[in-house]
């Protein structure tokens, strides 16, 4: 019986600041105030998804746009965060028995 | 209207607000339109025309020359005296003015935004951070339970303004309700050559006068005549893929509902939805002497008591 291997797409920290234009310093304190979410791996290194590039495009956003901090960037992604989910539940709660 | 360029009137405020005034205005505009707190595709390009207004007028210096200049402020070499250059003209007869509704300035091509606003996200504050992909966005596209049924090739316009672009989006056959069909790259736009996010549309099934969608199943009344009912039969339902023959066994009475399978909407990926026809029974509103006398035969024979029943 033999699996086959998949590839897991994931990025160091190195190759996730080099992607997101970022010092790898940043990247470790936006992980540091749960911004981004990070895997931490047995030797302690840094591992990211590919998602956390669109997390990280938006702390930039926010941050060049307004003068917040980034642990006020935390409360405003996870604020933006529950009002999708909210609002996708409200789409759904509109349209009574979809199947 | 192409490019309103009127930074006042893109921020609200009066050519005589204070510094002030100017920034509250744009703190709140900035966070109505920030293009991931609102993902209308016209809010990216209001959130770039607020900011680039707000960085003309937050500092004193240009907003002095765009006052002097107009919009093409930037076109105008750095030492010509704003204050000199408004004599100058004075001096010369004021014939140009009010052709451009206050302002007298020539209109002298434009500037490019795009140039200007390359390094909106990246630059600002000179963090120096690299290309930063575009944020995604929503937009809602209506469509009829026939389009729905069918598929539909649509030109959606995004954005708003000068800046709105059209797209061809191809709608498969067998859309949801509430459904979201993901154009990829089709988003807000990325600094530096960023990727751009994706534009998500989410599909609205708008009402019809004739049938009801429950997810990809289609209810649609189905009228008899007391007889029928009685009797049973069999009467042409139009779907909107064609007409189906309903077989109405005897004995049906209203709220009964006939089911016919995959007659509903298609569902690319499994099985279709089912049209269920509801009987509702229609009495004539008036009766022929006839009818009138079969139907009081009727009641005199019939012991059967509706009330009763469940």
């Amino acid at each position: 019986m033999s699996y086959a291997l998949v590839r897991v797409r994931r990025l160091d920290i190195d190759s996730f600041a080099a992607a997101g234009g970022m010092h790898p310093d940043v990247i470790r304190k936006l992980v540091a105030l749960g911004i981004l979410d990070a895997a931490a791996d047995s030797a302690g290194a840094l591992w990211f998804g590919p998602d956390q590039l669109a997390a990280l495009a938006r702390v930039q956003r926010l941050h060049a746009a307004f003068p917040l901090n980034y642990a006020a960037i935390g409360l405003v992604t996870d604020l933006l965060d529950r009002i999708s989910v909210l609002e996708a539940a409200l789409r759904r709660a509109r349209r009574p028995g979809r199947g | 209207m192409a490019g309103n360029r009127d930074f006042y009137q893109i921020l609200g405020v009066p050519r005589n607000a204070s510094q002030d005034e100017i920034q509250r205005a744009y703190r709140k505009l900035a966070r109505a339109h920030h293009p991931d707190v609102n993902k209308d595709p016209s809010a990216e390009d209001r959130f770039k025309d607020i900011s680039e207004a707000y960085a003309v007028l937050s500092d004193p210096n240009t907003r002095r020359r765009y006052d002097a200049f107009g919009p093409d402020f930037r076109q105008v070499p750095e030492d010509v005296d704003p204050e000199d250059w408004r004599q100058a003209r004075a001096g010369a007869g004021r014939t140009r003015q009010g052709a451009r509704g206050g302002f007298g300035y020539s209109d002298a091509g434009d500037i490019d935004l795009e140039d200007l606003l390359g390094g909106l996200f990246a630059g600002r504050g000179g963090r120096g951070w690299g290309a930063v992909p575009g944020a995604d966005q929503t937009a809602e596209i209506d469509l009829t339970i026939d389009e729905a049924f069918h598929g539909v090739h649509r030109s959606v316009t995004v954005g708003s303004g000068s800046r709105a672009r059209s797209l061809e989006v191809r709608i498969p056959p067998g859309v949801t309700d509430g459904q979201r069909i993901r154009l990829a790259g089709q988003g807000g736009r990325g600094s530096d050559g960023a990727r751009p996010g994706d534009l998500y549309l989410i599909v609205r099934i708008a009402p019809h006068p004739r049938y009801r969608l429950v997810g990809r199943d289609l209810y649609v009344e189905l009228r008899l005549a007391p007889w029928e009912a009685a009797l049973g039969t069999s009467v042409a339902v139009e779907t909107p893929a064609a007409e189906a023959k309903v077989k109405v066994p005897s004995g049906t009475s209203s709220g009964k509902r006939l089911r016919l399978r995959g007659h509903g909407l298609p569902n690319p990926r499994g099985r279709s939805g089912d049209l269920f026809a509801e009987a509702r029974i229609m009495v004539p509103p008036r009766l022929s002497k006839a009818e009138r006398d079969l139907f009081e035969q009727l009641a005199a024979v019939s012991d059967f008591e509706p009330r009763r029943q469940r």
